[in-house]
């Protein structure tokens, strides 16, 4: 054999790199799903309180359905589903859509939450102080029930950032995938697990520190 | 329309060992939840009442549980764990993560918990002269499983879709062996189809079992 | 990120011809781009070097066939599993993974003629007292998911009565892994990994040949495109002839001659 090659080499300043790169990838394909699911979720939220029976027999079992099947799974069958009719999605398409519909099933009913937290009689007296279904709707229901959800919603946005790792079996190189390259190639599980946690632990936890200090005040 | 033929045949096959496996899933999911709220509970105790390297075990332990991805923490409790010579089998790196994941979960849940229970009632339950132990499990206790009642079957649902992580790590349960099957026939799509609709099936057993529960236990 | 947010897009509504690829090769010439499915975890036949860049004999093929295409290569990496669902999908072209050309197999995706031929060898650890194929009785076995020395080795360990001492892991380098840890006492792999793996890691030895027959292996292609498997019938044909395929094979997995492809007794 040439010595030239070699299959297993030591980590490197390179692969801090890798990984680095690897982790805003996880922070771009959570930050995607987040923002569009989030719009999505509000929107379905709004149609679950608006819709009454109608909603609950026709999207509120879709978005169960998100809630009842491990992603993992859910990731796995989309992945494989979409060739099949026709979409030609990488890892990361397949990825952000079944998060994206994960996260809106999640934010649906924290949304519609936050719109039942806004007392009647307050949207009753503002519609009869003249403002219009859709201003109640922006200037009353939005600012009063989104701080009453907030913290719910903290919740979801952490949860779908650490879960974003499962995008990993799909193949795309997040920062989990990416230490479990490195710890097959360099064989050096502890430090790289260690580093992968410190990461996510640093996003994660000033976040839900936030959530909570913002909860403490809001309860007071 | 499709280029792709759907053979359905291998899966209907093998339904009845990924059934035994969905038992699998459960036992699982059941038993690390068992350890996870005994283990929640003190942490929660230690995290409340205690100082020093008690409190910091607890708080580290609450904090990394909740802001790193359970996948992470498999692999921590798999290859981490290997790399200095500690070698758990499948079925125990699934359990001791599973537990260590709800645990941290639950803890928060019970630390609201106990907030929600006045001091005042531990006070009144001494004076009638009972001690520290009657005082907390026949007072405290009842009214703090009330409020965590419905946390707890929201984390048993967790603990469900969470073990689907053991395919990752070689487990058989019901994703596992579903992964194991698909990977035999290669009908990918197919048998995690059937799968997602079992998951479906055991989340909505648990929810149903769940009330029912609730409806013996909190009759007013 | 253009092309993801267009492909966001069709899923939002748009539902695109499910059209049926039926002539690969058209299209991939057509497209520019071969897209090719890679086993990385199979030093020294896929893995990635220090860069973490795809190296590789597959990876070499794979860059061949797309010269002899005159397109370009897109590298897609996959696991064990994966491989051969990647092609009934249609999500990649062609597939080099060291894929054993087994009748069941067959029955999914379609196979070109033998282009590396593997003998299937354990690695155990050191400590495991393991050293011919009868000592392996009452240890742990592990092996990648979805590989040939899993499903023959699973045939034996039925007749043994010892399917519970086997390990599935996602991939050959977690199997080495899980024996040097001494999670499992033996390995399953193919004899070329065997040597870079043994220098790796003291705590691991060569462990013993398994008694099941060599293992031919094919690149894949859809099963009923037999035009593109025609092509790439060709192409084996012609790395051979040109030499290129004894290049690589003493490039990456060191022996002064590579196996001969041909099945003694058998025309083809």
């Amino acid at each position: 054999m040439q010595d030239s090659i070699s299959f297993f080499t030591g980590f490197g300043i390179n692969d801090l790199l890798f990984l680095g790169e690897a982790a805003l990838k996880t922070l771009w394909i959570s930050a995607l799903s987040i923002a569009i699911g989030t719009l999505l979720g509000t929107f379905f939220g709004w149609l679950l309180h608006e819709g009454k029976l109608v909603a609950s027999f026709t999207i509120a079992p879709i978005l169960d359905v998100f809630r009842s099947v491990p992603l993992i799974i859910q990731l796995v069958l989309f992945y494989n589903f979409a060739p099949i009719i026709g979409l030609n999605f990488d890892p990361f398409a397949s990825g952000v859509v079944i998060l994206t519909f994960y996260t809106a099933a999640l934010v649906a009913s924290v949304a519609r939450g936050g719109i039942e937290a806004v007392p009647a009689s307050m949207r009753r007296a503002s519609r009869s102080l003249g403002i219009s279904y859709w201003q109640d709707l922006f200037y009353v229901v939005l600012p009063i029930g989104g701080r009453a959800v907030f913290p719910a919603w903290i919740g979801v946005v952490l949860g779908v950032m650490k879960d974003s790792a499962l995008v990993s079996v799909l193949g795309y190189v997040e920062l989990l995938k990416a230490s479990q390259v490195l710890i097959t190639r360099t064989q050096e599980p502890l430090l790289i697990l260690a580093i992968a946690g410190a990461f996510y632990f640093a996003l994660s936890y000033p976040i839900s520190r936030y959530a909570n200090k913002f909860e403490q005040r809001w309860s007071k | 329309m499709f280029d792709y033929n759907f053979h359905w045949r291998p899966v209907l096959r093998t339904l009845p060992d990924l059934i035994q496996a969905g038992l699998t899933t459960l036992e699982v999911a059941t038993l690390s939840m068992v350890i996870g709220i005994l283990l929640g509970l003190c942490l929660a105790l230690a995290r409340m009442n205690m100082t020093g390297p008690l409190k910091w075990l607890a708080v580290t332990w609450i904090e990394l549980a909740r802001n790193t991805p359970a996948l992470f923490q498999l692999f921590f409790f798999g290859f981490g764990l290997g790399a200095i010579g500690i070698n758990l089998t499948p079925y125990t790196i699934i359990l001791a993560g599973l537990s260590f994941n709800c645990a941290g979960y639950l803890a928060e849940n019970f630390r609201g918990g106990f907030q929600a229970v006045p001091d005042t009632q531990l006070k009144a339950a001494r004076c009638l002269g009972m001690n520290a132990w009657q005082a907390y499990t026949r007072i405290v206790i009842p009214q703090v499983f009330r409020v965590v009642y419905h946390p707890i079957t929201n984390q048993m649902v967790w603990a469900v879709l969470m073990s689907s992580l053991g395919m990752l790590i070689g487990f058989r349960e019901l994703s596992g062996e579903t992964q194991f099957f698909a990977s035999r026939t290669f009908r990918i799509f197919e048998y995690f189809a059937v799968t997602a609709v079992l998951y479906y099936v055991i989340v909505k057993l648990i929810l149903a079992v769940s009330r029912l529960l609730a409806m013996r236990l909190f009759r007013y | 990120m253009k092309f993801q947010l267009s492909a966001l897009l069709a899923a939002a509504g748009i539902m695109m011809s499910a059209q049926t690829y039926a002539d690969t090769l058209d299209n991939v010439v057509d497209r520019g781009t071969l897209r090719c499915g890679v086993v990385l975890d199979f030093p020294p036949i896929g893995y990635r070097d220090a860069n973490n860049q795809p190296a590789g004999f597959d990876v070499e093929y794979c860059q061949d066939l797309a010269k002899s295409l005159e397109v370009e290569a897109e590298i897609m990496p996959v696991t064990w599993s994966e491989r051969l669902p990647v092609i009934a999908t249609g999500r990649a072209d062609v597939v080099f993974g060291a894929t054993s050309d087994t009748l069941a197999r067959a029955r999914t995706v379609g196979f070109s003629i033998p282009y590396a031929i593997y003998f299937s060898q354990g690695v155990v650890n050191a400590k495991s007292g393991i050293s011919t194929f009868e000592d392996i009785q009452g240890k742990r076995v592990a092996a990648a998911l979805g590989t040939m020395p899993e499903q023959e080795w699973l045939k034996i360990a039925e007749q043994w009565g010892e399917t519970n001492l086997y390990q599935s892991y996602q991939s050959e380098n977690e199997v080495f892994l899980a024996v040097a840890q001494g999670k499992a006492d033996i390995g399953l792999t193919t004899n070329t990994a065997v040597k870079a793996i043994t220098q790796q890691y003291d705590s691991l030895d060569p462990g013993p040949r398994m008694p099941w027959t060599p293992d031919y292996t094919s690149i894949v292609g859809k099963r009923q495109d037999i035009t593109w498997l025609n092509y790439l019938n060709l192409f084996v044909t012609h790395q051979v002839r040109s030499g290129r395929y004894n290049e690589l094979w003493s490039k990456f997995v060191g022996a002064d001659q590579a196996p001969e492809l041909r099945i003694p007794g058998v025309l083809y």
